[in-house]
């Protein structure tokens, strides 16, 4: 459907492994790799001097208790949802289009889940003792509270991190054997031979590939829902207006999908100007995910709706208070941008001209991440500041830190990214193949 | 509670000449003591020598009186190995009557201040006594044969009979010399209107609980002062409200800016200062049988009520008025308790404790002048702060520069000791000997319960080698004016009985039988202004700015304004829409060519026409925790308008700074959180414990004990929101008691704090009048608590007693126990508040000393939150366990419990039908905060009850 059978399997593989085994590294590259490692050490920084002077540095208050750092993991774990979910889900569902994209979506999905998995971390105020969450044997003969939601979080985000990982690897043992049979350097030779683990491309080794790698993903779909699900009762489970509603487990699986999904965009734009591979990852790749965006933006409008909707019926005051003061009250012109940049611009995908032009989609696309990062933020800073009890209303406002911090994991993601596209094969060069293949026999 | 004596000391022992183990302790001592030089032992107990009564980490409790403006409240302090930690009331003392205020509490704190001052200075630099004295020795010497020509000797306000003493027989010593007595918050107005009504000042002792109804014009006797915790206890008796005692007295308030007394009124009028004196002498003219019938006014339907009801309450009536207002108002006020009976009755004539009858103001103003006229070459200030808080227009700071030799006696640095050729070292009274008396007379002994921590002396001592009589110690001098009151008596007896009971018995004045008052005073003639009045108040956490220096009171909410470190300009919310001005807006502040800038507060109560700006604030030379806060509104206090100033224009000067507020809104957006009901209501008050939502969660051993009885302790509380009148005294008691760190400004500016105990305070719109409630929140002890099961790591808990308990050596700090618990009271340690990053000096040396050893000091990064003092609970039941008995109902207090003056905090074992709690849970009133959210709590309260008169139903215009 999408390589143009007209080019051979080598073309193919040349344009995939060439930048990454033979091409330099380009200058916009350099550029790309600069600025990620330089928000990595504000990053690096940041923690440094957040563990030194501890977490008084954040804008939090005795009322708004949880702000930047939850939100920054939430708005991580969700980015990390799409990958798995473009693999997993458009595999088992016979999605060929996938092939080109799904490599750098894994690795997406990779980087933001092990980002995420560092915040929960940073905003405990004592983060030397965070294995606690852990049940390990100890002398103390104390394990995890296993009522508590962030118990199952942390189970959710280990295991999710674990299955990425291993599923992102096996797919690509295929192609790092491609690499270290083009590798023309000895250490490319030994590290990409180490990385391939043996893969001879052997029949066996297809059929063992092929089961294994469609059981994985059957695993995988479940454990997208539940990761997220889980980060939903973070909140759900607690009893504060505005988190107590069972609708969140679904409603921040379809906002990590498509937070994902948007950051896949964005990526792709990325991938296929550094690597020259327009021919691979082409507009009705792009299409294809708009069509996504503009459903999960539907799915948004419709769960804002119904949390409003829930409110107001179900009749209870404290409730009420909350959601009134979501959209007048002391942050309602974020709510509003949330509400533009996840609902009303996604709408212009609609239009069959938007969702071709890589330009429009790019920056819908960055805006939805926007608006999906101040959706996680205003769940919690919203019903933080309007609780039970008026006495103890207040407001919140980020310090340089919350910032510094935002900004220096978005550097590290980009460094990890930047990482990648030079020593991995960012698309996946064998499911590739056999498109052509396909093609060709069509 | 057992109070002890401290032990002999071995210094008397030694008289008999010492033995080798003697001369070993001797040795031992003086080493210890070499820090105090050349000061005296006394009486108090080096640990050199454990007597018997004292075990290591056992608390041991010494009476002792505390001042407050000169007047001395008789309390309780405990001490762990000589360490004082915990001040407490002494339930014999008619000025504590059990209870403290937030100034008794907060001493400990200003005890263990690192800034000190630990010697005497000259220009900045260290110097011994010894250099002082032979500095000054020849100065006496000219001066005693001047006759005292030329010596100055300013005080505060002074009860103590032992200075008084020294005070005559300098006078005899010095003819010349001149003593001022200057107290920022004064008296002058009521000593006037006492002299006008009896001819002679004599002090007004109010007996709150002998009225049915009390009138206030101005006045706050529920309010920050020397009387607020005796009139507080006096309240409380007329204004219990339980099933079986529903008679209440009723309380209606006339002025200008809220009070506590204001805001726990029955019926509050708020008028500008003009309005409250045409209030007044309409109701006089009522009273009088040859008046007239008042003139009709806005006020009219108020003032006829009102008249009524003093008309049907004739000799369990009381009217009471504000220092504030003016003396005619005061001479006014006798007279209408003389027309209602109320001399006597419901309030007593008492010859002053404080004798000197000259007028504060004029009495500082006269030695200015002599100042500037060099009249005064030796000038020592034994109390007082007059180059900050004398009146602007004397120039205090200019006057003293003339002194060719001045000293100023005082425990930290000040403005006045900035411009002082001398900085003396002053004792803090609990490592002082001294002696004090209370409005009503009644003398106590202060007792230190320490050896002074650094080289310090106390006015007695400087007294004393002005006397010529170097080296008499102040405990001498204090058992030495008792002497004659023991009278045949055996001294030694006397003087234990009085150190062990905290005060002396039979010192209390007898009442003055009512001199006959003349007539009717006229009313002060009508003082027409352009602009707003300025009102002037005593701040209600650092009283005059002498405790600015006191990191707790600094941050203890304002009542009202919940502000912190800072004071602010009240205005009334028209007056502040016609100025432009909103809540948090900086202000200049402009008063008779002077000016101020200040943040400014819209208060729904302001009287329109006025702003209210409390004093003790800009200061400019203090320890760094009280410096530059606030605006100092003593730069606009002129000697003519001391309180009420009228001619006031502010305008805004710029936008909102950082809030230093721990309550951003007094509005309770329409939910019943502080119910109220008239007392007409109470009987069709369904009461008792409603049944309460089922609940997903299994039942625990621990839980519905108020239902069915069970074996063990269920622990609960109760909080009585008819008695709460907002003092605080129990906010800074659980600060004290619990090691409760102090935050800052920067971090209040955060909305960070980390009081275990707030009050929320709420204000509602009822008819036409505003009702504001306090609601003292300390953590619920949830049986269901929401903290529980969010904790990942199982470090808030529940314990067999029913205590939700904080561990906080498993505390990862995750924060979900706060972000779900619907009270919020939890607090988080977001930085080493008590753990290494600690506020301005709190983290120097001795500042740890003040810590209760019984409480955990925590770290950073750590939860914590109120305990129900699990320590004294633990301590009771130690106790308990000894004589193998049940811990006995009321044997347990929390701190915030013992503090209370008007006994609104009950706690006790909810599982047992009898105990108190479990009967005020019984009450119709009763009532639990959130109760829909179903944590089934185990604070609860009763809700707020008011006595309004049935004539003003539907509005009091």
């Amino acid at each position: 459907m999408t390589a143009r059978s007209g080019r051979g399997y080598t073309a193919l593989t040349e344009s995939v492994a060439d930048p990454v085994l033979s091409a330099p590294a380009g200058r916009s590259w350099w550029l790309l790799f600069s600025a990620g490692l330089v928000l990595t050490c504000v990053f690096f920084g940041s923690i440094f001097w957040l563990f030194y002077e501890g977490i008084g540095i954040f804008g939090n208050n005795t009322s708004v208790v949880w702000a930047y750092p939850i939100a920054n993991y939430v708005w991580w774990i969700g980015i990390g949802n799409a990958g798995t979910l473009i693999s997993c889900m458009l595999l088992l569902t016979r999605q060929k289009w996938r092939s080109s994209i799904n490599r750098f979506a894994e690795a997406m999905t990779l980087f933001a889940a092990a980002i995420a998995g560092i915040f929960p971390i940073l905003h405990l105020g004592r983060p030397l003792y965070f294995y606690w969450l852990v049940p390990y044997p100890n002398t103390m003969d104390l394990w995890p509270q296993w009522k508590s939601p962030l118990v199952w979080d942390f189970f959710a985000i280990a295991s999710y991190l674990i299955f990425s990982l291993l599923f992102w690897y096996v797919g690509a043992l295929p192609d790092f054997a491609t690499f270290r049979d083009r590798s023309r350097s000895r250490a490319g030779q030994l590290i990409y031979g180490a990385l391939a683990l043996g893969w001879r491309g052997s029949v066996r080794h297809w059929a063992a590939y092929e089961t294994f790698y469609k059981t994985m993903a059957a695993l995988g779909v479940p454990l997208v829902v539940s990761v997220h699900s889980v980060v939903g009762m973070d909140f759900a489970a607690g009893n504060m207006p505005g988190w107590q509603e069972t609708i969140f487990p679904p409603y921040f699986v379809v906002g990590a999908m498509f937070s994902g999904f948007a950051m896949v965009v964005v990526l792709a734009a990325i991938v296929r100007r550094f690597l020259r591979t327009e021919e691979l990852v082409t507009r009705h790749h792009f299409e294809a995910m708009a069509k996504i965006l503009l459903a999960g933006s539907i799915v948004m409008g419709l769960s804002y709706g119904t949390e409003a909707f829930q409110s107001w019926y179900a009749g209870d005051d404290v409730d009420r208070t909350v959601v009134a003061f979501q959209y007048t009250g002391t942050y309602a012109w974020l709510m509003w941008m949330q509400i533009a940049c996840n609902v009303a611009i996604p709408q212009l995908l609609w239009l069959p001209a938007a969702r071709r032009s890589i330009p429009v989609l790019l920056v819908i696309a960055v805006l939805i991440n926007v608006g999906m990062y101040l959706e996680r933020i205003l769940i919690i800073i919203n019903t933080l500041s309007r609780g039970h009890l008026p006495s103890m209303w207040s407001s919140y406002a980020p310090t340089l830190w919350d910032w510094l911090l935002l900004a220096g994991s978005l550097g590290f993601f980009l460094l990890l990214f930047a990482c990648f596209l030079r020593l991995a094969p960012a698309i996946s060069m064998h499911e590739m193949r056999k498109l052509v293949f396909e093609g060709g026999r069509e | 509670m057992t109070t002890q004596a401290p032990a002999p000391s071995i210094a008397s022992s030694a008289a008999a000449g010492p033995t080798r183990r003697d001369a070993l302790r001797l040795l031992a001592l003086a080493l210890a003591g070499s820090a105090a030089a050349c000061s005296k032992a006394e009486d108090i107990v080096p640990l050199t020598e454990a007597p018997e009564s004292l075990i290591s980490g056992e608390p041991l409790r010494f009476a002792t009186t505390l001042p407050l403006g000169g007047y001395g409240r008789g309390m309780i302090v405990t001490s762990v190995d000589g360490r004082p930690i915990k001040v407490e009331g002494n339930p014999r003392h008619p000025g504590s009557q059990g209870a403290t205020d937030i100034f008794a509490e907060a001493e400990i704190l200003s005890l263990y201040d690192p800034t000190r001052l630990r010697t005497p200075y000259k220009a900045g630099r260290p110097q011994s006594w010894e250099a002082f004295f032979s500095e000054l020795s020849p100065r006496l010497d000219a001066l005693r044969a001047r006759g005292g020509e030329g010596l100055a000797i300013l005080t505060g306000r002074v009860t103590s009979p032992t200075l008084l003493r020294q005070m005559e027989a300098l006078r005899r010593l010095y003819p010349a010399m001149r003593w001022t007595r200057y107290e920022p918050i004064g008296d002058d107005n009521a000593r006037a209107g006492a002299r006008a009504a009896f001819g002679r000042p004599l002090d007004l002792v109010p007996h709150l609980d002998r009225c049915d109804l009390v009138l206030t014009l101005g006045a706050d006797p529920l309010g920050a002062g020397p009387d607020q915790i005796a009139n507080g206890s006096d309240f409380r008796k007329r204004r219990t409200v339980r099933s079986n005692a529903r008679d209440m007295m009723r309380l209606y308030s006339i002025e200008s800016e809220r009070t506590l007394t204001g805001a726990m009124a029955d019926h509050r009028l708020a008028l500008g200062p003009e309005a409250i004196l045409d209030v007044a002498w309409g109701l006089a003219d009522g009273l009088d049988d040859a008046g007239t019938a008042p003139a009709a006014s806005p006020d009219s339907r108020f003032v006829e009520a009102l008249l009524a009801d003093l008309d049907a309450h004739r000799g369990r009536a009381l009217v009471l008025v504000g220092e504030g207002q003016p003396p005619e108002l005061h001479a006014l006020a006798h007279w209408m308790n003389a027309r209602l009976g109320a001399f006597g009755a419901t309030v007593d004539l008492v010859e002053p404790s404080d004798p000197i009858e000259e007028d504060h103001a004029a009495s500082l103003s006269a030695l200015v002048g002599d100042l500037h006229r060099g009249a005064v070459d030796t000038l020592l200030i034994l109390s007082g702060n007059p180059v900050y808080d004398a009146p602007a227009d004397l120039d205090f700071g200019a006057a003293l520069d003339k002194a060719a030799f001045s000293a100023q006696l005082d425990t930290l640095p000040n403005e006045t000791n900035a411009r002082t050729a001398w900085r003396l070292a002053g004792s803090h009274p609990l490592e002082a000997w001294s002696d004090l008396r209370f409005r009503d007379g009644t003398a106590s002994v202060v007792q230190p319960l320490i050896k002074p921590l650094y080289e310090t002396r106390t006015a007695h001592d400087l007294l004393a080698l002005l006397g010529g009589a170097n080296g008499s110690a102040a405990y001498d001098l204090v058992r030495a004016t008792w002497q004659p009151a023991a009278g045949a008596a055996d001294f030694e007896a006397f003087w234990q009985n009085a150190l062990t009971d905290g005060f002396i018995a039979g010192s209390a004045s007898a009442p003055v039988a009512p001199p006959l008052i003349a007539a009717k005073p006229a009313r002060p003639p009508r003082r027409e202004s352009e602009g707003l009045t300025l009102l002037f108040r005593p701040d209600p956490t650092i009283w005059d700015g002498r405790y600015a220096d006191n990191a707790w009171l600094q941050e203890c909410p304002k009542p009202f304004s919940r502000y912190t470190w800072e004071n602010v300009v009240h205005l009334s919310p028209e007056d502040a829409r016609l100025l432009g001005i909103e809540s948090g807006d900086e202000a200049r502040l402009e008063l008779g060519g002077r000016a101020i800038d200040a943040t400014c507060w819209q208060d729904e109560a302001q009287a329109p026409g006025t702003a209210a700006i409390t004093l003790g604030y800009g200061r400019t030379s203090a320890s760094p925790i009280g410096l530059g806060l606030g605006a100092n509104a003593f730069a606009l206090r002129t000697s003519d308008t001391p309180w009420v100033a009228p001619g006031l224009r502010i305008r805004r000067i710029g936008g909102k700074g950082a809030a230093l507020r721990t309550q951003f809104t007094l509005d309770a957006d329409g939910r019943d959180l502080a119910p109220e009901h008239p007392l007409s209501a109470l009987a069709a008050l369904a009461g008792g414990e409603k049944k309460e939502p089922d609940s997903f969660y299994p039942e625990q051993p621990y839980e519905r004990v108020a239902e069915e009885e069970k074996p063990g302790y269920a622990w609960g509380m109760v909080i009585d929101t008819t008695l709460c009148t907002g003092c605080n005294a129990c906010v800074v008691a659980c600060q004290a008691e619990n090691n409760v760190p102090v935050v800052g400004p920067d971090e209040i500016a955060r909305g960070r704090d980390m009081h275990w105990l707030r009050i929320d305070t709420y204000e509602h719109q009822e008819e036409d009048e505003l009702r504001t409630v306090f609601e003292p929140v300390p953590c619920m002890h949830c049986e269901k608590a929401p903290c529980e099961p969010v904790c990942p790591v199982g470090a808030s808990v529940h314990d067999h007693e029913g205590l939700n308990v904080q561990v906080y050596n498993r505390c990862v700090g995750t924060r979900f126990c706060q972000a779900n618990c619907p009270y919020k009271v939890r607090r988080f340690n977001f930085f080493g508040y008590a753990d290494g990053q600690e506020y301005a000096n709190l983290g120097e040396e001795p500042a740890q000393a003040r810590y209760n050893p019984d409480v955990t000091v925590r770290p950073r990064g750590v939860m914590e939150k109120c305990t129900y003092c699990v320590q004294r609970i633990s301590s009771a039941r130690r106790e308990a366990e000894k004589e193998n008995r049940r811990i006995a109902d009321g044997e347990v207090t929390p701190a915030c419990a013992g503090a209370c003056p008007t006994q609104a905090i009950h706690f006790g074992d909810i599982g047992t039908k009898t105990s108190k709690v479990s009967a005020l849970r019984r009450e119709p009133q009763h009532h639990v905060l959130l109760e829909e959210v179903g944590t089934r709590p185990r604070t609860t309260y009763l809700s707020r009850i008011r006595n309004p008169n049935p004539a003003l139903r539907g509005g009091s215009r």
